[in-house]
Parts: C-alpha cells; structure tokens; sequence
C-alpha cells in the first residue's frame, strides 16, 4: 500500500530528501532580501522574519530597502550587463507584474522552483488564479506567490456619507468638494492601479486587455484621459502635483490634506486607526465595476549567491504560521494565498482567531466584491507613457 | 622624488576615480537613440528650467548672505559667534534639513498648526503650495538654509588667506565707514578666494537629490530627480537616456559656471564704480539689521525643522491642526532599530574610518607642502574637482568600474568613494589652520636640532590638535550626509543613515523617514561637540597656545 502510493505520487518522495538538502546547504548562508520599504508594518515584518529564519534555520537574512522594485531590477540588469553571473548582490526579491515581466523576459530569474518548495502545495490555485498568473504572464514556477490584493480607497467617512463607486460619481464629488483628492503620481505603482481601476472599470467585456497593448490604445484608453481631463482642475494642488506613493497619500488623508488614498491592501486602513495616524471614521470602499485584483510573490535572481538560503526562506514566509502572522493586523495585515480550508486543523484556527478593524473589506471571497484582472503589462507601461506625455507641464 | 610619487598618487586617488566615472557614463551616452529619447522627454524644458532656476538662485542667493553676514559679523569674537551659530544647520545633513523643512512649512506642517485655528480659522490644512511648488521656491530655501552656512565657514576660512585687518585698517584711514570698508576692501579678495567651494555650491544646488526628494516639485521634477528615477528603472534602455541626462546635466553645470563668472566680472566692475564713487557712508544699521534678521530667520527655520524631525519620528496620533502630538512613543525609533543597527555600522564605521584617512593625507599633504605654497594652492584646486563635477555625471560611471571590480558595496568601494568628497573639505580645514601656524617655531625646533619627523610630530602636531578633532569632526558629518555616493557604490547593500532615510522618504514612509534624518542629524552635531570637548580636554594645560 505504502509502496504503492509512493510509486503513484513519486514527486512528493523525490522532493523529501531534496528539500532536507536545501535546508542543510541553507544553514549558515547570508540571504539578501530586497523588499519595497514604504510601509512600516512590512519593515517590521520583515524584522521579525530576521529573527525567526536565524533561529530556526541558523539563515542570516539580511533585510535591504528599496524605494521601488525596479531599482532591485535594475541591479540585476547592471550585473547582467556587467558580466556578473554569479555571486549576485540579491539573493531574493519581492515582486510582481512588470517588474516580473521585465526579469522573465530578460531570463533573469531562476527556477522554475517555486512549485517545488514544501509549503507551495497549500496555495490556493483554483480559488485565487492571480496566485499563478501574474499580470496576465503564467508565473510557470519563477515565482512564488506571497499575498494577495485588491485595489481599494480609503474615505473619511466624517465627510463623505455616501462613498462614490464609480467614475462618474467620484467627477461629481470631486467638483463638489475642490481640492481634496488626489492620486500618487503615475508611475508610482499605486498611482498607475489607480489609472488601470478607472479605465477597466469602464469596460464590461474586458478580453482584449489581456492580450498586448496595439493599435487601438488610443480609442480603448480615451474615457480615461477624458475622465482625468475633467477631474485634475478639481484636484489637491489642481492636479499640478501629485503625491509620490500610495504611502504618502495616505499620510496626506491622516493628515488631513485629503479625503481620499488608494491602496491595495485595506487593512492597512484599519491598523492606521489603530496606530492613531488615520482617524476613526476612515473607511474603505470599492468600485461597483470590481477591484483590480494581483497577487505579489518571491523571486529568486539567475545570480543570486544564496539560492538555498532564499528557497527556505521564502517556503518559511509562505508557512501557515508566517501567514498567519502576516495576515494579523496588528503585525501587517496582508491576505494570505493560503486556501485556509485545506490546512489541518491547528492551522486553520490560526488565521479564524483574526480580528479584521473596522475598515477592513474581504481581500478575497463572495465579501470582497467582484474582480478586474490585471491587465497585461504592456497596458501599464502604455497609460505610464501617455500620461506622463499628457500631464508632466511641458 | 617620493614625495611626488605620493602626491601624484594622492591625486590619481581622487583624480582617477572621476575620470573613469566620467567616462563610463559619457559611453552608453554616444550613440544618438538616447539623446533622441531624452530630448522626447515629456516636460524635460521644464525640468531644465527649474534646474538651473533653483541652482543658480540657491547658489546665489546662499552667497550674497553669506557674505552680508562675515560683512556685519567681521569683527574676531563675533565672526566665532557667528560659526557656532551655524554649527548646527552646517552639521544638519541635506536631507535631514530638507524633510524638517518639509514637515515645517507643508499644509499640514508646524507653522500652520502653531496658527491655526485661531488665528487662521482653518481646521483642515488648506490646499496651498507652501513645499514642492511648482517653481521649486522651497526648493532654494532649503538650499540656501545649507548652502550660506558652508560659504560662511569658506569665507571665513578664506579670511587666513587675505590680510583682512591691514585693508580695513587702510580703509578707515581713508574715512570709510567699517561696513563698506569690509564691501570695498576685504570682500572682493575673499571671493576669489572661496571660488572652488562656490562653484561646488552651484554644482550640488543644480545636480542635488537630497532636498529636491523632500522640497522640489514632482511633475515634472528637476532633472537630477530625472536622472535618478532612469538610473533606477527596471527598463535597460533608460540606462543609456540617464547616462545622457547626467551629460547633459553636466553641460548644464558647465554653462551655470561659465555664466556666473561671466556676471561676476561684470559684478566686479560695477562694485568697483561703487568703491571709488568717493562715498563713504554706509547703511550700517540697515545691513546689521537685515543681516541680523536673515541670520535668525535661517537659524529659526533650521532649528525649527529639525525639531520637527525629531517630533515626527516620535509622534503616535498627531492630527491637523494639534500643535502637539496627542500621544507618542517610541516605536518607530525601536522599529529602526534593527536597521539601525547596521546603519549605525556602516554610517558611522565608515564615516570615521573615512574622516581619519582624510585625516591622515591633508596633514601629511599640508606638512610636505609646506615649502611650496603654489602646489598646495593647486592640489587644493584639484581635490576640488569630484565636488564640481555633478555626481551624476561620474558616479554611474564609477559604479559600472566597481562592479566590473567586484567591489561594490565593500568598504573598500565605499571608502575610496566617500574620500573623494569628504578630502576637500577636510583638506582645505586643515591647510587653512596650517598655514595660519606661526612659522617661526617649526624653524626655532629645527635650528634646536630636531629632525623634520621630530618638529613635526612634537611642534606642529600638538599645535594643530584642535584643528584635527575638527577636521574629523567636520570629515565624519560630510561623509554621513552623502546619499548619492552611498547609493552607487554601495550597490544597495551598504546601509547608512542617508540611503535608509531616502529609501523611507521616497517610498511615503514619514516618520521612519523622520527617524533616519534625526538620527543623521544628531550624529554630527554629537561629533562636533565630542571634538570640542576632546580639544578643551587636550587644551586644558595649554593656556594661551592658539588654536
């Protein structure tokens, strides 16, 4: 019997002794860990992270800021073009959609290894397909998936009763009340979600932003440039100037600057209540049309020094435990890729015992709404240029 | 012989690194495509103008205080009151000030909460362009808030060079009131004397991250912000548009410089219509008290800024228009602490290994060139150049040459990097407290019969002891301010104050971002004051010996 089942499944008996073999390679190794660090509660994850693989793994993980993952990109392109093929200065890397796109493209990732770590085997695929397709772009096991998100904005709803959820309401708010609203500056990541959520909301039949930006971008991407055309005038700072990243719109509304911040991730409303940095009576809402929806996974360079180290490592961030974690708010507050019910019982308990805050929405399931998909990433890199060519004062 | 095989090396040290940087960035830069793409930049004129408006204007504006304070402040004891008084904004690096001055003057910053609502009736912050307006004017106040304390400190190092009390003296003899006698006299020999760190001020003022990231515009922004974002993008085409940018914004300095001098000559002639129209009057007291009100102006805001930094970095719950944080702690700053750490490590290790190499060289640089003052003259001049050149134009460079090294990020990288803008400014301390050193008593050692190594280490040595813990000092706070430097050649890897509070800056994260400024604040201001304490401690039974 024992035999028999092995014989059927005998991936899973090869992958035992491999894997006992990555954890003994990956003791002792020094892991560099680029992560984006605009948000204070993934730094402190990220911290704990540190201490955690230290001690269970004896892996010293080294935590490198980064602004944008594209500078992590970049230096991967740089050691490229300078000859660097082994012995790279990142040993694993936070990523997702073009910056994805622009590594694969290049063959500058290594794998395909992400299907093949331990934990891999909990995601939940058929539930959350964004976990497997990045953008549009199959992830073909590049990349492992890390958490999930859907495209939400913040109100204060001490001034705003009735939320707008979709564009022509939120015109019809915005000439109501001049001057505060705004998005991060395009292209910011945050700032071009919220150009794609405007635009894809505009559509119901949405196949052909799937497939590669052509000839008809200029017809399929006019009712956002007519929207934004109408709506700067009304804007903080009259559309002038824009904040520079999701983060520093947020601390614009906490601030009070604004009525208004986009994000991925609504959580992050919720534990800014908590912290004190939004009032009370921020709330998240959705367009009617459906949110964007992404996932964002773990990378490995083609030159990373490290790769045991990054591969326990990053099957370390997708344990039920570490998301779990991740998905408390008072650490983070981050949705887990896990389907929670396939994981044994002690697991699934875990992530019941969650206490989402009052401006937290679903991330995923019937609560969170309907879903946008990505489109693919030469839309994003296409409404980037046209809007810089459009709004940057020439 | 020796000596000049050191010297070259000296010089090929700070010398060679540049050339390199240069060329390896003009290279990708050769070919026409990136020139086309860059010149396709939406916004790019604008960028441009607000470059050199902001650089120009900063660099002007910071001179002409500068200036009008050493006037009014001339006298000995006052011009020290007047160096302490500054102490702290020069200490302050570029982007800790800029994020205080940001988190001072936004909508929702500290001088609107001290008004409001009482006397503005605001209760939200209002939608003014108080920081990041489009026509970068808190861009050059936050410049000029840097830039006139340091021309105060070279024209005031400057003054070792100019027989300042023998031409006043002439001047009064002649009837010319002490303000326009200094105008007249003293002034015009100063600022040929202080032209290298002038220009240096225009080059940082033009080709400057640090508090266009935190004061400028960003739509579009200036094109060093430009430069940065293609230096850092994802697309490897925008190597080759960025590599064109730096030239491009190297030429733009180039002009800048060509034009200031060109308007110099003509300042010159029209202040030397003014020195001999035979007036002797002055506007003493309007001067004085203009001087008096900029000096306490750019004092308040800097001091102000940089409380609010700290207040920031501590506060919990801190709503519009609360002038207070409603509740704080310390948990941002025990959140940094895990990077702290090695912030702390790489800034500071490497700021004080890089000020006591810089050390070491401008001493033994000075000493050996003490018979020939052109040299020094010269090698100051040349020491000079990595803060003339924008640092874009050579740092991608220089990063291709120590990656192809496989060095970058080392200490090594990070060392030789730092010392080319740190050696100048420690050079320069050190030559100007040399020179002014009595003569006479290396002579009266050696005609005692001491060796050259002897009266060196037992004469000279001693007396400039005081100079050297300042000159670290000064070497420890300019290598902590470095951003661009520690980007590059750090490869992402070497963590310092500077990188970590840019990172936080750019990615939205305030108060992590105020955390890292005052801790890259307080750093200098700890090592200005250590050096003090330890001159007054080895000065203690030294009564009377000049220092």
């Amino acid at each position: 019997m024992i035999t028999a089942l092995a014989a059927a499944t005998p991936g899973v008996r090869a992958a035992e002794p491999a894997w006992s073999e990555w954890l003994r390679r990956a003791r002792g190794q020094q892991v560099y860990f680029n992560v984006w660090a605009g948000d204070e509660a993934v730094n402190r994850y990220v911290t704990w992270t540190v201490a955690e693989v230290r001690r269970t793994f004896g892996i010293e993980l080294v935590h490198v800021k980064i602004n944008d993952v594209a500078e992590a990109v970049a230096r991967v392109l740089a050691e490229r073009a300078a000859g660097r093929d082994r012995d790279g200065t990142i040993d694993l890397l936070w990523l997702n959609g073009e910056n994805f796109a622009a590594l694969r493209q290049a063959d500058l990732l290594y794998g395909p290894w992400a299907d093949e770590v331990p934990n891999a085997r909990w995601i939940d695929r058929a539930g959350n397909p964004t976990t497997v397709t990045d953008f549009t772009l199959p992830t073909a096991g590049y990349e492992l998936a890390w958490g999930t998100s859907r495209f939400t904005l913040f109100y204060d709803s001490a001034r705003i009763r009735t939320p707008p959820r979709d564009s022509a309401a939120l015109l019809a708010w915005l000439r109501a009340n001049p001057g505060r609203f705004t998005y991060p500056q395009p292209p910011q990541f945050h700032g071009t979600s919220f150009l794609k959520q405007l635009l894809l909301a505009e559509y119901t039949d949405r196949a052909r932003f799937a497939a590669a930006v052509g000839g008809d971008f200029a017809t399929l991407s006019a009712p956002l440039w007519r929207w934004l055309d109408a709506a700067h005038a009304s804007m903080w700072r009259s559309g002038r100037n824009f904040p520079a990243s999701g983060p520093a719109q947020r601390r614009l509304l906490g601030d009070g600057e604004v009525d208004w911040a986009v994000a991925f991730n609504s959580a992050e409303a919720s534990r800014s209540i908590q912290s004190g940095e939004f009032p009370q009576s921020i709330r998240s809402v959705r367009f009617r049309a459906g949110a964007l929806a992404n996932s964002h996974f773990l990378g490995i360079p083609y030159n990373a020094r490290s790769v045991a180290g990054a591969k326990v490592v990053a099957n370390f961030l997708l344990s039920p435990a570490a998301q779990a974690r991740k998905g408390d708010e008072r650490y983070w507050g981050d949705a887990t890729v896990l389907d929670i019910e396939r994981l044994p019982a002690a697991d699934r308990a875990a992530f019941a015992a969650l206490r989402p805050g009052p401006a937290t929405l679903p991330a995923s399931g019937p609560g969170a709404g309907g879903v946008i998909d990505e489109p693919h990433p030469s839309w994003t890199i296409a409404i980037e240029r046209e809007w810089l060519r459009r709004y940057r004062a020439g | 012989m020796t000596k000049r095989a050191l010297l070259a090396a000296v010089l090929l040290l700070v010398l060679l690194p540049v050339a390199v940087g240069l060329g390896g960035t003009i290279l990708p830069a050769l070919s026409s495509e990136p020139w086309r793409e860059l010149f396709a930049t939406p916004g790019l004129a604008r960028a441009i103008t607000l470059t050199l408006f902001t650089g120009i204007a900063s660099a002007v504006i910071s001179l002409g205080l500068a200036h009008l304070l050493l006037a009014v402040y001339s006298a000995r004891l006052a011009r020290e009151r007047l160096r302490a008084a500054m102490l702290p904004l020069l200490a302050t690096p570029h982007l800790a000030l800029a994020i205080g001055v940001a988190l001072l003057l936004a909508p929702s910053g500290w001088l609107l909460r001290a008004l409001s609502p009482w006397l503005t009736g605001f209760t939200q912050p209002p939608d003014w362009a108080t920081i990041q307006d489009p026509w970068g004017l808190s861009l050059v106040l936050g410049l000029v808030l840097k830039e006139t304390p340091f021309l105060v400190l070279a024209l005031g190092s400057a003054l070792t060079q100019v027989p300042s009390e023998r031409l006043m003296l002439q001047a009064r003899t002649l009837g010319y009131r002490p303000f326009k006698s200094w105008c007249v006299a003293v002034a015009p020999l100063l600022q040929r004397q202080i032209r290298l760190p002038f220009a240096a001020v225009v080059a940082f003022g033009l080709g400057n991250v640090d508090v266009a990231i935190a004061l400028g515009p960003s739509n579009p922004p200036t094109l060093a912000i430009l430069l940065w974002q293609w230096f850092t993008d994802p697309d490897l085409s925008r190597r080759a548009l960025a590599a064109a940018g730096a030239v491009m914004l190297t030429g733009l300095t180039a002009l800048a410089l060509w034009a200031l001098h060109a308007l110099a000559a003509r300042v010159r002639r029209l202040w030397l219509r003014h020195a001999t129209s035979g007036r002797r009057h002055d506007s003493t007291v309007a001067a004085t008290l203009f001087a008096n009100s900029i000096g306490a102006l750019l004092l308040a805001t800097g001091l102000l800024a940089l409380i609010a930094l700290v207040l920031r970095s501590l506060a919990r719950a801190w709503r519009f228009p609360e002038f207070l944080p409603r509740s704080i702690d310390m948990n941002s700053w025990s959140n940094a602490l895990a990077t702290l750490t090695p912030a702390l490590e790489g800034s500071v290790g490497l700021a004080l290994l890089t000020a006591f190499v810089a050390l070491l060289v401008s001493l033994w640089a000075a000493e050996t060139l003490r018979p020939l003052p052109q040299w020094r003259t010269r090698l100051a001049a040349l020491l000079f150049v990595p803060l003339i050149v924008p640092q874009f134009g050579f740092l991608y460079g220089l990063q291709v040459a120590l990656s192809a090294l496989r060095i970058e990020g080392t200490w090594t990288a990070m060392l030789l990097t730092h010392l080319l803008f740190v050696l100048p400014y420690v050079f320069a301390f050190v030559v100007a407290a040399h020179t002014a050193l009595d003569a006479r008593l290396p002579i009266v050692a050696r005609s005692l019969g001491a060796s050259p190594t002897a009266t060196f280490a037992k004469v000279t040595l001693p007396l400039l002891a005081r100079t050297s813990l300042q000159a670290l000092a000064l070497g420890f706070a300019v290598s902590l301010a470095l951003l661009l430097p520690s980007l590059f050649a750090g490869a992402g890897r070497f963590i310092t104050f500077a990188t970590e509070a840019a990172a936080t800056m750019t990615s939205g994260s305030l108060r992590s971002a105020a955390v890292y400024g005052s801790a890259q604040a307080l750093l200098p201001l700890l090592g200005f004051a250590a050096a003090a304490l330890a001159g007054a401690l080895v000065f203690r039974r030294r009564a009377g010996v000049p220092a």
